[in-house]
């Protein structure tokens, strides 16, 4: 899947499972932050909903905690970390994972 | 002054409560792993369970269809209160007056959930057999939020007036809060308060998907810590006036000195930040005891476990304590040794602090090692000796229900201060807005009177809500929240945004959210616990809908939901005119609310023949079932006339009962039966015999449930319509309101409203 429909599904979902009535998916700027004010305006419980969905949707465990920060900061990060656990997966010996 | 004069509980620790104290006070922990159920895929099956005790198994043959672990429990606790407080057996209450208050938020879950994930779907067909089928409809009886109340009811009784409620983890302490208002305000003798909550499928796998649980079992106040361990139980409490226990020489164990419930208007599951409303709870509750904290020498802590919780708590009590007494004043929790046992929590901390009290002794918090800088209170490591004049116990719930109890030794001196900002007696309270949503339209003010006659095409409310909404705030809201959220702002004509209010949200609903959670346990049978839904959860907590209008519409006073069944309207407005009454509050928005649900329908059909509907209708006219919320803006009068609200209608009187000889109860006789008319939301041969025993027979009689529906919220239609006659027909004085659902009836008398000479 090309990066900008990951994205375009990314943002679908999230319009639509978050209950973002009258947001259009394609108004959603990929790099607007999803938390806090000055973008999407979610909060600690949609941050769980997402990782549900995402698990779900695309088999893919998001981190718990900390780490999860930098993934749930935008659309495009999070596509950029789903892109990367699937290649992970299609592809397990490369990534320079040891033998 | 109120005393405590009995205790119970039953917890993982022990099924007595003192032998739950004793393991307390070894700092024992129960955690293990859940045996109730099959938790395979669960992220944490860490819980603080009640071993195995005779009546709490709920599969035993021949129990009742009502049977359920939270009313077996319940019934446990309350027993063990009773009979602490000499009022075991019936020939005990002699002709007291006893009250019965009880909070929960499974109720009947354990014993329904499966039943809603495979047989009884939304769409009505599940892959099981017809007599099946039947049995698990059945059982439904066991899932209302009223059904271990009417349980422990039948088997403790009688008691004078019943009430259920929840506000989720403050429903114990909100019970005790109540049950002392009706002390107050003179309605019973004595009154056994608590809640129970058993452990089920829902409240486990929903807590996973919060990530609220600690894996390794709750440490509260501890550095390491990473969310609470759910337990389950019950604690009950024996309320009543000081001098009634000297009379009939029963000890009392300590003093009920204080007591406040607020709400955050922040967020369905995170906790207010800064702690200002549970500040506001604690500052209240200590001004209502006459007392400051120079007076405490314990706080028993809400202290769940959760990172977010503790923080703001202790944020909350460096600010009330002062940096005087926060290194003084002892502060424990108990949640790391029987777990958050939810609304049964403010009930079982309240007899363990009452135990504290009376025994000198302040119990650990168990499971903590590595106090946080961050939670800078003194922490209790090892059960410490030492006298309790005073202690204060917190609560706080899902959608940020705040209640806040303060206690005191029985011979602590009543402060002159306590009587401060009380009622001498009731204080008079007027309906200043009313709302009504049926499938015919959405109605206001004055145009609620005509609601009776409104004809409805469709038997659901079909038509568009969103434009009622501000979308983005109400994303959350489940469509009975929306319609509750709807009507109160209506009612209060309150702009959504418009900044907080003080008042109060009082929701009525008999059934809670049933096919949400028919839908969220298909999803956890099938996709499995890690992809449980974290926003759906909340949603199926009973008190749900009353911190989402809460949220929504930015209203800080007391809120909580009651619930009795087809009575389940007229029982919010008059918990919302008690509170008023009584001086808890100065405004409350009440609101009914029901929705449609095929599994409700499905039930009533199997439970009820035909010919037990009441309604005064030949049998093929009845009123069919619909949906609807109605919600009456409730105020102190003399708040309302200092506010320059409109006010329609002066509330005369409120009574309730329960069992008991309903006309032994009537309200007062019509000052002018020409000018006056009985409401009702269903008519029947019960409201027959109470009208003509009152002296309301020949009144004019409007039913509302003809038009508008037979459902547990069309009281409440009754109500606001009442409410709103007094500006649409001149010729109308008075309105008398009567509800009544199987063993207990409300009547509201109503009365044209007009302003005092100055």
């Amino acid at each position: 899947m090309q990066s900008s429909d990951l994205k375009r599904e990314i943002k679908q979902l999230l319009v639509s499972e978050l209950n973002l009535a009258g947001r259009d998916p394609n108004s959603i700027d990929d790099e607007a932050p999803l938390f806090g004010s000055g973008g999407l305006g979610l909060d600690s419980l949609d941050a769980l909903q997402i990782a549900m969905l995402v698990e779900e949707k695309f088999g893919i465990r998001v981190p718990e905690g900390d780490e999860a920060r930098p993934i749930f900061r935008c659309v495009g990060s999070l596509a950029e970390f789903i892109a990367k656990e699937r290649d992970a997966k299609s592809n397990p010996e490369g990534g320079g994972a040891p033998r | 002054m109120i005393v405590l004069t009995g205790l119970g509980a039953v917890t993982a620790l022990g099924s007595t409560l003192p032998s739950t104290w004793e393991r307390v006070l070894r700092g024992e922990r129960a955690f293990s792993k859940v045996s109730l159920f099959p938790a395979d895929g669960y992220r944490v099956d860490l819980v603080a369970e009640v071993p195995s005790i005779d009546r709490i198994d709920s599969t035993r043959p021949g129990a009742p269809a009502d049977f359920s672990r939270t009313s077996e429990l319940a019934i446990t606790a309350a027993r063990e209160a009773l009979a602490w407080a000499g009022l075991a057996g019936r020939q005990a209450h002699g002709s007291r007056r006893i009250g019965l208050v009880v909070g929960g938020s499974t109720a009947g879950m354990l014993e329904t959930e499966m039943h809603l994930a495979v047989g009884l779907g939304p769409d009505g067909a599940g892959p099981v057999a017809h007599t099946v089928r039947e049995e698990q409809l059945r059982r439904m009886l066991s899932h209302p939020l009223s059904a271990p109340t009417d349980r422990l009811a039948r088997e403790l009784g009688p008691f004078t007036r019943v009430r259920s409620l929840s506000s989720a983890c403050s429903s114990g302490a909100n019970a005790m809060l109540v049950g002392a208002s009706w002390l107050e305000l003179g309605l019973v003798d004595v009154v056994l308060c608590g809640a129970a909550d058993a452990l089920c499928r829902v409240t486990l796998s929903g807590f996973n998907a919060l990530g609220a649980l600690d894996p390794e079992g709750a440490r509260p106040f501890d550095r390491r810590r990473r969310g609470l361990t759910l337990g389950e139980g019950a604690g009950f409490v024996v309320l009543e006036r000081s001098e009634d226990a000297a009379a009939r020489g029963i000890d009392a164990v300590c003093s009920l000195r204080g007591w406040a419930a607020g709400a955050e208007a922040h967020h369905i599951t995170n906790p207010e930040p800064t702690g200002a409303a549970p500040s506001r709870a604690m500052t209240a509750a200590l001004a209502r005891a006459g007392l400051t904290v120079a007076d405490l020498d314990y706080v028993n802590a809400h202290g769940t476990g959760t990172p977010l919780n503790d923080l703001m708590e202790s944020k909350a009590l460096v600010r009330v304590l002062g940096a005087e007494h926060i290194a003084r004043v002892p502060v424990s929790s108990q949640k790391g040794q029987f777990g958050h046992t939810l609304a049964a929590a403010g009930a079982i901390e309240a007899a363990i602090t009452a135990l504290a009290i009376a025994n000198g002794i302040v119990p650990p918090t168990g499971g903590l090692e590595e106090p946080d800088p961050e939670c800078p209170l003194r922490h209790v490591l090892k059960t410490e000796s030492r006298p309790i004049r005073a202690a204060l116990s917190s609560s706080f719930g899902f959608g940020g229900m705040d209640t806040v109890l303060v206690f005191g030794r029985a011979d602590l001196p009543a402060s002159p201060a306590a009587s401060r900002g009380r009622p001498a007696r009731a204080r008079s309270v007027v309906v200043t807005g009313a709302a009504v949503i049926t499938p015919a339209g959405i109605f206001e003010g004055q145009e609620v009177a005509t609601v009776p006659e409104r004809v409805c095409a469709e038997d659901a409310i079909t038509f568009d809500l969103a434009p009622e909404l501000d979308l983005d705030r109400a994303r959350r809201l489940d469509r009975g929240s929306r319609l509750a959220a709807i009507a109160c702002g209506r009612a209060l004509g309150r702009a959504v945004g418009a900044g907080p209010c003080d008042a109060g949200v009082v929701l009525g609903n008999a059934f809670g959210a049933v096919d949400g959670t028919a839908g969220f346990m298909r999803r956890l049978g099938e996709k499995g616990a890690r992809l449980a839904s974290p926003a759906d959860f909340p949603g199926l907590v009973p008190s749900s809908p009353a911190g989402y209008v809460s949220i929504y519409l930015g209203l800080i006073g007391p809120t909580l939901v009651v619930a009795d069944l087809a009575a389940s309207g007229e029982c919010a407005v008059t918990q919302g005119y008690e509170l008023i009454a009584v001086g808890e509050t100065d405004r409350v928005a009440v609101v009914a609310v029901e929705e449609k649900s095929t599994i409700v329908d499905q039930v009533f059909r199997v439970v009820f023949a035909p010919d037990e509907h009441r309604s005064d209708v030949a049998k093929d006219d009845r009123p069919r079932r619909r949906e609807g919320a109605a919600a009456l803006a409730l105020a102190a009068e003399d708040a309302a006339v200092a506010q320059q609200l409109p006010i329609l209608a002066r509330v005369v009187e409120v009574r309730s009962w329960w069992n008991d000889d309903p006309l032994a109860a009537a309200p007062k006789p019509p000052a002018d039966a020409s000018r006056a008319i009985v409401v009702m939301g269903t008519a029947g041969a019960a409201t027959d015999a109470l009208l003509e025993h009152a002296g309301w027979g020949l009144c004019r009689r409007v039913v509302c449930a003809d038009q508008a529906g037979s459902h547990e919220a069309v009281g409440g239609i009754a109500v606001a319509v009442g409410a709103a006659t007094f500006a649409a027909d001149p010729t109308v004085d008075e309105v008398l309101c009567v509800g009544m659902a199987r063993g207990s009836g409300y009547a509201i008398s109503l009365a044209r409203w007009s302003a005092r000479p100055s």
